[in-house]
């Protein structure tokens, strides 16, 4: 249902998704802190642990940035850059409530062209400063990208043949009966995993891994930090957020208005990636490559066959 | 200008601390944790992330250059602190703040390009790899500040990409004075003639192998049960020797969901083989000789130890002056350190791994730098650590 977004929506979006990637990164530092210092004893000690992403994100922009010798500081910038950007132009497509910045009608296909952005961001970022774990870190996310896209694409492939359309607009219209992941659910599950693998985040955040003293942020200080880091949480929020519409029926529910579905659904999605994210080490890649080629791309295309099938049959 | 010095002010009141142990230094280093993770404070990643320098110097020394180099990547506003005695953490770590929000309120130096590694990155030479390309070489050292590393081991690395060609371990040059090791003092104490209980012992034992187990769970990157382990370290080596409270409940859920795990096993099985053959040859001794096997198999015998000198902490009686099972292996004046033994392994368990792969193996070895760098005690008084 294409309505045209009002400009101010245009510009609330970026504020949005950096308000939601504060609550959620707020959110993992309360558990990661129950974890290292013990439950929170009252809820101001709570609140105080959600705040750390705030207060670091202030210590960031205070601290004054330096360089590595012989950095490469234009592509580098532009990585760094481009990770929030990304996370903003692919979130345009996502609707809130009925309701998207731009509904066009190859949205699917924006939403993973946009990733691509993400692709090129991480690398560079890498690649920057000029440091060999920096750049271990850079080559880390590219096998990364190689083990997880084709999944996520068949995934998102499966959406989009449910509905027999692109546009995400119809995708959440025709789940208006039926959620998707009801009769599709292992390209949800299938999508899930690739959400946290397209940010670089919980299980599959080897790109910024601790063994290689922060990976590709590992020279990062300063806003430059705070932006790519920032961003990476944005973009989690994004993908996390793209399940919603493309699975869990949008809006769409009894009782409240389609907004609050969309927020409450989202919240849901980022408290199981959450708790996925505590609930297993770091997946290495060398490790689950060979799986992911030939478990999860087999398994979405039969997932795709299904789907086919049951569309053609109706 | 003076409402933006007292926000920056305000908002160094909790720094993020980069953690670096000197050889000789493991109790400061295990106090300092425990004072900075009740406190709060956020651990850095890396120099770069890093507002207060909180260096553990034990007798041997106060570091080199690689230490200089260290403090030059840390960004404005930064300071570094040095712990020297046990007991001080907390007043190492006030003076610290209190230096960053010293640094803070002052214009900060016109910036200049610090280097990555050290002066003058080297050119990649060539090498042929594992398939017989001739491909780019990098020397990297990998140095003894990284988070969650050994204290006071340098390994060399020739990279290729980030496959490790060859790996060679140097100790930092702090030069033997008289200590004791901190995780093997009941056992070396009791060699003396001292009068050491089993529970004391087996409690310093489990200590030992939290702290490993915890190491090698942070660089695997699962942070959490890391945490968890390590509070339960805190919680051991703090508690009075005769008792007092003692984490049973949480130690065992640990354990437990470490060793059902399959994703970890899975991220750790077929790293470092090391046959038992090939461990009595190079002299190793201890959990890396028992386990038989990869990394995972070190692992689980970690585990099968925190459990068992769990049970053993309320065991009666003193320490035989023949028991020298240490936690890395049998030690004693005038027995080839363990962790010689194990530094010896490392090259040929490196080559040809991948980097994370690597540093897997290596925290699931655990060397301690501590056994190489102690020269014998003139008497038992004169070696505190």
């Amino acid at each position: 249902m294409p309505e045209s977004t009002p400009l101010w929506g245009t510009l609330l979006l970026p504020l949005v998704l950096a308000g939601a990637a504060a609550a959620v990164a707020g959110a993992d530092a309360v558990l990661s802190a129950s974890a290292r210092q013990g439950p929170a004893g009252s809820p101001r000690t709570a609140a105080s642990r959600a705040a750390l992403p705030l207060r670091e994100g202030l210590r960031l922009l205070v601290q004054q940035p330096r360089r590595t010798t012989a950095a490469d500081r234009a592509l580098g910038r532009t990585g760094i850059a481009l990770v929030p950007l990304a996370a903003v132009l692919a979130g345009a497509v996502l609707p809130w409530g009925f309701r998207a910045v731009i509904d066009p009608s190859v949205g699917i296909v924006w939403f993973n062209a946009m990733e691509a952005l993400a692709w090129a961001s991480v690398w560079l970022t890498g690649w920057g400063p000029n440091s060999a774990l920096s750049l271990i870190g850079g080559y880390r996310f590219l096998a990364l990208g190689l083990a997880y896209e084709l999944p996520h694409m068949f995934a998102l492939t499966t959406a989009a043949l449910g509905a027999e359309s692109l546009r995400v607009g119809d995708v959440v219209a025709a789940q208006q009966s039926l959620w998707f992941v009801v009769w599709m659910p292992a390209a949800f599950a299938v999508y899930l995993l690739s959400a946290m693998a397209m940010a670089f985040w919980g299980p599959f955040g080897g790109p910024l891994g601790g063994d290689a003293a922060g990976g590709a942020a590992a020279e990062l200080t300063g806003v430059d930090r705070l932006v790519f880091l920032g961003g990476r949480w944005m973009l989690l929020v994004v993908t996390a957020a793209a399940s919603v519409p493309l699975f869990l029926g949008g809006g769409h529910g009894p009782v409240l208005p389609g907004w609050a579905w969309t927020l409450l659904k989202t919240a849901a999605v980022l408290a199981l990636l959450l708790w996925a994210r505590r609930a297993f080490p770091l997946l290495r890649t060398e490790r689950w490559m060979s799986r992911s080629w030939m478990v999860l791309v087999p398994l979405t295309l039969v997932q795709a066959l299904v789907a086919a099938a049951v569309v053609l049959g109706s | 200008m003076d409402l933006r010095s007292a926000l920056r002010r305000r908002l160094v009141n909790r720094p993020a601390t980069l953690l670096v142990c000197l050889p000789g230094a493991t109790r400061l280093r295990l106090e300092a944790a425990a004072e900075l993770r009740y406190r709060g404070w956020p651990s850095a990643s890396g120099p770069a992330d890093a507002d207060l320098l909180l260096v553990c110097a034990g007798p041997g020394g106060t570091g080199g250059e690689w230490l200089e180099n260290v403090r030059g990547a840390m960004p404005w506003p930064a300071a570094r602190t040095i712990l020297h005695a046990s007991g001080q953490a907390a007043r190492a770590l006030d003076e610290g703040a209190r230096k960053v929000a010293a640094e803070a309120g002052t214009v900060p130096a016109a910036t200049e390009a610090r280097p990555g590694t050290g002066d003058g990155p080297p050119m990649a030479g060539r090498g042929d790899d594992r398939d017989g390309l001739r491909l780019d070489q990098l020397h990297l050292p990998l140095g003894p500040a990284l988070p969650d590393w050994p204290a006071g081991l340098i390994l060399r690395l020739t990279l290729q990409g980030d496959l490790v060609q060859e790996a060679h371990p140097e100790c930092v040059d702090a030069g033997t004075h008289p200590h004791i090791p901190f995780w093997d003092e009941p056992w070396l104490r009791a060699a003396r003639g001292e009068m050491v209980p089993r529970g004391a012992a087996a409690r310093r034992r489990c200590a030992a192998h939290l702290d490993s187990v915890g190491r090698l769970l942070a660089v695997t990157g699962w942070d959490g049960p890391a945490a968890r382990a390590r509070r339960i370290r805190d919680g051991l080596l703090a508690s009075p020797a005769g008792g007092g409270a003692v984490p049973g409940d949480e130690l065992r859920r640990l354990v437990n969901r470490l060793e059902r795990s399959r994703t970890l096993r899975r991220m750790t099985e077929g790293l470092g083989e090391l046959p038992a053959r090939r461990a009595r040859a190079l002299g190793v001794s201890g959990p890396a000789l028992v386990a038989d096997g990869d990394t995972y198999d070190r692992l689980c015998v970690w585990l099968h130890e925190i459990r068992r000198s769990h049970r053993a902490l309320a065991a009666p009686g003193l320490l035989e002056p023949g028991d020298t099972g240490g936690p890395r292996g049998t030690v004693g004046d005038g027995i080839l350190p363990p962790s010689r033994a194990l530094l010896g392994a490392l090259p040929e368990l490196l080559a040809g791994r991948t980097f994370d792969a690597a540093r897997t193996v290596l925290a699931g070895l655990d060397p301690d730098i501590d056994q190489l760098l102690a020269a014998p005690a003139q008497s038992a008084g004169a070696a505190d650590a």
